[in-house]
């Protein structure tokens, strides 16, 4: 009998149409304004990558080990290394990094024994062509520069 | 390939034994025939490998008399360098006595094995699956075609033969209009 | 005079590009008027060959890619992975990593769960869902975003262990979720649970009976909505289940709305379980001992887990070399979804948008 009640008087229906009024504070608004606010994204986001240079004498970390290259599970690291005669050391060459194919994983990241491959917490990274994904040394290093629009 | 040369790696297995691989030797092996031919359990996993003929029957009886009610897979494994060079694995589930067994067999590339789609409906698409990667023709499938692939797609990725990077590159070009799939 | 109107059966596609048949499946219906004769379902579309990358690459190197299988619920399918693995070399996680292992898979089941939920109920018209679904999701995904660096592609633990050990703020930020999550799980119950429309539209719809569903290998909510009290998590403990105190809803009406009941019951007892774990992780390591490069030893294990869609299973050999030698998943959403060609002959083009729904399915797992 109530229950026949409840369903003519639509009380069920109120019941959830009440849930739906009760967000309708604009307090509740969760949307983001991107690209007006910037999200704040985690600490240990993996986002763009970058090769750490050494602040003090602006010389790269990289010790061209190719540990990241063979971590890699879609083989997009490619890192040039050349013997230095004096130091007997492998100097960095050429390092170049295909954002287009990479995933994220962060396994290249996990590879590296001195923290010089780092992905950061900038997600900005689109392009307008396939090669523009294709970061050299030098990009890895400085880092992206994308255009800000304003208004 | 380089696998070639050394000698098919086996599996350090141990013996299975419990009433369940009694009962199925006493049951399917006789004077005459071998229907069982291994019984063994690997990090605590026990599997039985029959003869190519005693897949369907095997797995049948265990349906029928022991409550392996459940079809949780099947699959194939291809093994190029043996004249039996296909696998069929089948992982059965009993709700009964909660626990999970598999039955596998090994037969050579012109073999059609009994399909399984008359003791479990799951059967249909898993066995159609397999067909679509491996090539492996069933038996009284009612409708054995391909699944993932594109119906007009040559080759079977899954075979050992396919390298990653060679598959139906025409299929590509001709439909996709771009040099390669990778 | 006798005048008899003209009909004839009529093929309808529907997809790969429709709204509510949830990414890129196709069916091709059968139709008697509204009606449906017979379906065919038309998968592949999302075909990577995920088995094949599988033997192509390392242990290590391949579990990114799982996580690209059931996007939706990436930790449950790292989980799967790993275990199976550590089966495959005979190694176990450490205690603490078993138990934030948990947590982030119930986490995860929670994130899938809402996901469904806000979907399926978006098709049958019931909008608002959707958006408080999502609010709530956000905050998961927050949860992982902090803790490994990613939302959905989580790869957040490794074979043998985590890689991460859990952010300072990941307590606070779990119990803050569980508290408010209750709330809004009542929320949501009173927005669907006795909605007239919502529960025309789903009882009685797309039945599968305990029989049908052994047969069809159905698992995850629906077999327990047909009141098959199954979960692996009891069944076939791992990853340390045991230790929790949590109930596995179970059903009987077999449709499409027990199915529903089922997964906001599931919610509340993995909140529970995140309430328990919350309480008890202990210190200690978070890696195994595991070989940098795994070579693991001639041999084969299947090892499957309950994920938020029903049994996720792998199957791996091993040849004693760098890369599997044959890679197999058991997906959940594959196997489910042949059962629509059974729940479908019969039912109104309406009711297969429901029962697609309640099927829950991920196309990025059905075509691997
Ligand atoms: S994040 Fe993963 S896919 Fe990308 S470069 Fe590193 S290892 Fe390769
Ligand atoms: S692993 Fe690190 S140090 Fe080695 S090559 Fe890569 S970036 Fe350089």
């Amino acid at each position: 009998m109530l229950e026949t009640l409840k369903r003519v008087f639509l009380l069920d229906l109120l019941d959830g149409l009440w849930v739906t009024f009760k967000t309708q504070r604009t307090s509740n608004i969760s949307t983001e304004q991107y690209p007006k606010d910037r999200p704040k994204v985690g600490e240990r986001y993996r986002g763009a990558p970058r090769l750490n240079i050494n602040p003090d004498n602006g010389e790269t970390l990289c010790i061209g080990c190719d540990l990241c290259a063979k971590a890699c599970p879609e083989n997009l690291i490619v890192v040039g290394t050349e013997r230095n005669k004096e130091t007997r050391r492998l100097d960095l060459t050429y390092f170049t990094y295909d954002l287009s194919r990479c995933m994220f994983c962060g396994l290249c990241e996990d590879a590296c024994p001195v923290d010089a491959l780092e992905l950061t917490q900038d997600f900005e990274m689109a392009s307008y062509t396939r090669e523009g994904l294709i970061w050299d040394r030098q990009m890895l290093e400085e880092g992206p520069r994308p255009t800000r629009y304003t208004r | 390939m380089s696998q070639d040369a050394k000698p098919a790696p086996v599996m350090a297995t141990e013996a299975w034994e419990d009433g369940l691989s009694d009962l199925l030797h006493s049951t399917f092996n006789t004077a005459d025939t071998t229907a069982i031919l291994k019984r063994e359990t690997f990090r605590g996993q026990a599997f039985a490998t029959t003869a190519a003929d005693a897949f369907h029957p095997v797995i049948a009886w265990l349906r029928d008399t022991q409550n392996f009610d459940y079809l949780v897979d099947l699959t194939a494994v291809d093994h190029p360098s043996d004249p039996l060079c296909f696998e069929l694995v089948a992982i059965l589930y009993s709700f009964a006595s909660n626990r999970r067994i598999r039955i596998k067999t090994f037969f050579d590339a012109e073999s059609k094995p009994a399909s399984l789609t008359n003791l479990y409906e799951a059967a249909n698409w898993l066995e159609r699956e397999v067909f679509d990667m491996f090539g492996i023709q069933f038996e009284g499938h009612p409708n054995l075609k391909r699944i993932l692939m594109p119906d007009d797609w040559q080759g079977h990725p899954l075979l050992k033969e396919r390298s990653i990077v060679d598959m139906d590159q025409d299929w590509v070009q001709k439909h996709l209009g771009i040099e390669s799939g990778q | 005079m006798t005048n008899h109107l003209e009909t004839s059966e009529m093929l309808l596609n529907m997809g790969p590009q429709h709204p509510s048949t949830h990414g890129v499946l196709r069916l091709v219906l059968k139709l008697d008027g509204e009606r449906v004769k017979a379906v065919e379902c038309v998968i592949g579309y999302l075909h990577r060959g995920v088995e094949k990358i599988g033997e192509n690459r390392t242990y290590m190197q391949f579990a990114p890619y799982v996580d690209r299988m059931d996007y939706i619920s990436a930790v449950s399918n790292g989980l799967g992975y790993c275990l199976a693995v550590e089966q495959l070399i005979g190694a176990e996680a450490p205690p603490r990593a078993q138990i934030v292992r948990v947590l982030f898979a119930e986490l995860n089941r929670i994130a899938s769960h809402l996901l469904w939920l806000g979907t399926s109920a978006l098709d049958l018209g019931a909008m608002t869902a959707l958006f408080y679904t999502m609010r709530e999701r956000e905050e998961v995904l927050k949860i992982f975003e902090n803790y490994c660096g990613a939302r959905l592609t989580t790869h957040a633990f490794r074979i043998g262990g985590l890689q991460y050990e859990l952010h300072d703020t990941f307590e606070a930020e779990t119990r803050a979720f569980s508290e408010m999550f209750k709330k809004r799980l009542d929320e949501y119950e009173k927005l669907l649970t006795k909605n007239p429309i919502w529960v025309e539209r789903l009882k009685g719809v797309g039945i599968l009976t305990a029989e049908e569903c052994k047969s069809y290998a159905v698992s995850g909510p629906m077999l327990r909505a047909a009141g098959v009290n199954w979960d692996l998590r009891k069944a076939q403990p791992y990853s340390g289940y045991e230790q929790f105190d949590f109930e596995i809803p179970v059903l009987h009406g077999a449709d499409s709305y027990d199915r529903y009941r089922i997964r906001i019951e599931e919610m509340r007892q993995s909140l529970r379980i995140i309430d328990q774990a919350l309480e008890r992780i202990p210190s200690g390591a978070i890696m195994a001992k595991v070989p940098k490069v795994l070579k693991p030893a001639p041999g084969e294990v299947y090892v499957s887990i309950e994920a938020p869609k029903g049994e996720l299973g792998y199957y791996i050999v091993s040849d004693g070399s760098l890369h599997p030698y044959r890679l197999r998943v058991r997906p959940p959403s594959f196997v489910n979804l042949a059962s629509l060609e059974k729940m479908a002959v019969g039912a109104l083009v309406a009711d297969v948008v429901a029962i697609i729904g309640t099927i829950d399915i991920v196309l990025g797992e059905v075509d691997r």
